[in-house]
């Protein structure tokens, strides 16, 4: 184990690169990042489509090892294949496709498929089962047929079935992409409580900008390399950069950036009553 | 005119204990040249509507017509009228199949009677149009292309048909900020040149703000709203119970009006900042 | 094609769906024997009671049941037509050129599309009142011995478990390529045969390339929940012999022992053996 690790960080990434290569043709999916993640802390990941989001989310879990460079899960080296399972108790991952990450039928039976994995007694499991359905208010539902649910319920499902191995890191991998407004805010208010009530490190992987500016801090990604990280004011101030990356602003940032330019004096805002506050001020 | 609905409602399963009433009671005409959003929440007939307009689900009650063809005929002209009215489902990449881009393209105009050279012709104008490099990818695999070109690949097998309207679902579902806002331009586009009506599904508020000259409103199979776009939005009262939300212009005007600032109904970032701009000059 | 109901779960609190699925499918294999012994018309009727009892007391509604034979209904159909022309024995009862029936063919062809529909709806029983995860375990934990041998039994009944799971999913993915290359003037019902089979190829690849996708993101996930960390699995649900489910397994025997010896009662009784 590295010395140098700080505990504070429950992800700490060190000049990690992947390769791929294709018809004799190298390419960096990811290129010397390097990164750390604090304990208890909602970060968000940006970038346009295949700018390494979710090459970056396979390193975390130990689903994918880097060419160069080393990742540590809570003290791990996930170059180290004997602990893979251990890495991957401790950081879950919640895809895309609700209905594409789901082995059983039932819920409760679907949330019980990873500890049961795991080899945890039949009694933690049916605690563990409970709470994590009681978490994202799923309990009432649990004999139901998980077919018969709305997207933003099935997601929900996904997240307990990802908690009953009890993490220490959600990772949300788009899992807003195919939902409806409803089903989005379903799974960010539980993504929300999850880290301010019960502490857990979310890692959130987006397209929408306004999931975003609810994290501590906002990575962003382009061609394989991190070209920025901070907090969501920090990083939307930098307006040439987001547009290099292929992403847009929240729009009360981007009335913001504009009123500006015409000469306004705006601050960064992020939030559609953050620019109202603002506005206000100047008058 | 070129669609008309009229008295439209749908029961799916009718007469078992899994009766579910999709629609109920639709009417609205559509007109050439408009663009029109379709809105509701998840389940709120927006799906099972469109549905009807090209004949995948019949009439059982009321009157469908689009154009010339009514669709309450004993055998409405199922072909001419799919030719007429080309539809994009959701995710529409997954309809692609045949072993080049070309090829898939080619699908279309061949089912509709066009000869071979026409079927050709149409599917390379269709490619160039979607913003593809012919050459570069008429030859290609369509599982090759990355997930923005294959949708514009499933586009440019739509628009080889030569429609006069063209609907679709959710054109943006999944695409990144960047391809988001290339396909809305290309709709943009697509409307001004060689298509007359276009119908947009669409969750996101935003778009349909900036982008439809009309909104129509599904709630649980009924249609509680018909109106423009500044219409709708100035009178947010119907939003209330259907779940669905304001697009951000209007929300800012909303909480500016009742912090005293009346701004209007902007529908998109360049009237938002115009407007507000003029409400603080005008104090000054 | 979202009528097919067959291999589909239907929860319900009854006293079928609390069997033990261990049971259940032992049950269902005495069944299929059952159905299979029968050679008479009346053997049927301890059958039908048999299967009765069973469809009211599972608490699936009946238009369920029935719309699990309705997937098949055209296979038992052709089935049974090509046995009345194919089996000439007995009484000539209507003849026309080279097609003769005869009451033999009738009443082969009679029990063989009742031996069809009888397996199908008693199969269909058991997905209706067993989820697939049920099944799952129970055949897991009937197969358990051949673990000695390096079968790998957890592996084949997962595999099982999530086939089922996905026919649904399936079917509703057909439903809307279906649609989609009908919107662009896809015709699936004119042209002979090689045309019509010819026009599904753009419905069977995408659902190919659909499958494969789901079938590896599906892997992604199970994989990242930590899929074969250990080869000492836990279980949420213990299967649990009750009495119940030692009563059900001694009516089905007393049943399948009926099936058997109805005959010879038949016979004793100088009944007509039809």
């Amino acid at each position: 184990m590295n010395n140098n690790l700080n505990i504070d960080n429950i992800i700490t990434i060190n000049n990690a690169s992947v390769i791929y290569q294709k018809d004799n043709l190298i390419t960096h999916a990811l290129t010397q990042v390097t990164l750390e993640i604090k304990r208890g802390s909602f970060i968000a990941i940006l970038g346009r489509n295949g700018s390494g989001k979710s090459t970056l989310a396979k390193l975390l879990n130990a689903s994918l090892l880097p060419d160069i460079g080393e990742i540590f899960v809570d003290g791990i080296n996930t170059n180290d294949e004997s602990r893979a399972f251990d890495i991957r108790s401790k950081v879950g991952m919640v895809f895309q496709n609700p209905d594409n990450q789901m082995v059983a039928t039932i819920i409760e039976d679907d949330l019980a498929f990873g500890p049961e994995n795991l080899g945890i007694p039949r009694a933690e499991i049916r605690e563990r089962v409970d709470w994590a359905l009681k978490t994202v208010g799923m309990y009432e539902h649990r004999l139901r047929a998980t077919q018969k649910l709305s997207g933003g319920q099935k997601q929900r499902v996904a997240i307990a079935a990802v908690l009953s191995m009890a993490p220490d890191v959600l990772i949300l991998d788009e899992a807003t992409a195919m939902l409806d407004p409803r089903g989005r805010e379903e799974v960010m208010d539980t993504a929300r409580k999850l880290n301010t009530e019960k502490h857990m490190t979310i890692v959130l992987i987006t397209h929408y900008m306004d999931e975003a500016v609810c994290a501590d801090k906002i990575i962003v990604l382009d061609e394989g390399r991190v070209v920025t990280e901070g907090t969501p004011i920090e990083v939307f101030r930098q307006v040439d950069l987001i547009k290099k990356a292929g992403l847009e602003f929240p729009t009360p940032a981007e009335a913001a950036f504009k009123l500006k330019t015409l000469g306004y004096n705006i601050p960064v805002v992020l939030t559609d009553d953050e620019l109202v506050e603002a506005l206000c001020q100047l008058k | 005119m070129s669609i008309k609905v009229k008295n439209l409602s749908f029961v799916y399963s009718p007469k078992t204990p899994f009766q579910k009433i999709a629609l109920d009671d639709v009417s609205f005409e559509i007109n050439d040249g408009e663009t029109t959003g379709i809105i509701g929440s998840t389940g709120s007939g927006k799906s099972t509507l469109i549905q009807h307009l090209n004949g995948l689900i019949r009439v059982t009650k009321g009157s469908v017509k689009v154009c010339d063809i009514d669709l309450t005929a004993k055998r409405p002209d199922l072909k001419r009228l799919r030719s007429l009215i080309g539809m994009l489902f959701q995710y529409p990449e997954y309809q692609l199949f045949a072993d080049t881009v070309f090829k898939d393209v080619c699908f279309g105009p061949l089912n509709f009677g066009f000869s071979q050279s026409e079927a050709e012709e149409c599917a390379a104008q269709a490619i160039a149009l979607v913003g593809l490099d012919f050459d570069e990818v008429k030859d290609k695999s369509p599982f090759e292309l990355s997930g923005g070109q294959k949708r514009r690949a499933a586009i440019a097998g739509v628009l080889a048909c030569k429609p006069q309207i063209l609907v679709l679902d959710e054109p943006t579902a999944g695409l990144d900020p960047a391809g988001k806002r290339e396909m809305l331009e290309l709709i943009k586009r697509l409307k001004g040149d060689i298509i007359k009506t276009v119908i947009m599904i669409s969750h996101n508020m935003d778009e349909i703000a900036e982008y439809t000259d009309r909104v129509l409103v599904m709630d649980n199979g009924k249609l509680i709203k018909d109106a423009p776009p500044r219409d709708l939005f100035s009178d947010i009262s119907c939003f209330n119970n259907t779940g669905l939300k304001l697009p951000h212009t209007v929300n800012i005007a909303s909480i500016l009006k009742k912090r005293g600032i009346d701004i209007g109904t902007p529908l998109n970032i360049n009237e938002l900042v115009f407007n507000i701009k003029q409400a603080l000059d005008g104090v000054k | 094609m979202r009528d097919v109901a067959f291999g589909q779960f239907y929860p319900a609190d009854s006293i079928i769906h609390k069997l033990d699925p261990r049971i259940k499918l032992i049950l269902m294999v005495l069944y299929i024997v059952g159905v299979f012994l029968v050679n008479y018309f009346f053997s049927y009727i301890p059958v039908a009671i048999f299967l009765l009892i069973i469809v009211f007391s599972s608490k699936v509604p009946l238009n369920k049941v029935i719309k699990s034979v309705k997937g098949i209904l055209l296979i038992i159909i052709l089935t049974a037509i090509l046995n009345i022309f194919f089996n000439k024995s007995d009484n000539v009862i209507w003849s026309w050129n080279f097609l003769v029936v005869t009451d033999g063919g009738l009443k082969l062809a009679g029990k063989l599309a009742l031996k069809l529909l009888f397996l199908v709806v008693g199969t269909s029983m058991l997905t209706f009142t067993t989820t697939p995860m049920g099944i799952t375990d129970g055949l897991e934990s009937i197969m358990k011995p051949l673990k000695a041998l390096k079968v790998p039994v957890h592996d084949i009944a997962i595999t099982m478990s999530i086939t089922l799971r996905f026919i649904p999913i399936l079917i509703e993915e057909i439903d809307k390529i279906i649609m989609a290359q009908k919107a662009r003037g896809a015709a699936f019902d004119t042209g002979g045969l090689i045309k019509r089979i010819k026009a599904f190829l753009p419905v069977l690849i995408p659902l190919f390339v659909s499958a494969f996708r789901r079938a590896d993101e599906l892997a992604a996930a199970m994989d990242a929940r930590c899929y074969n960390a250990t080869p000492n699995r836990t279980k949420l649900k213990e299967l649990k012999c009750m009495p119940r489910d030692i009563c059900a397994l001694v009516i089905s025997a007393i049943f399948l022992a009926l099936v058997i010896t109805l005959p010879i009662i038949w016979k004793v009784l100088q009944l007509p053996l039809i």
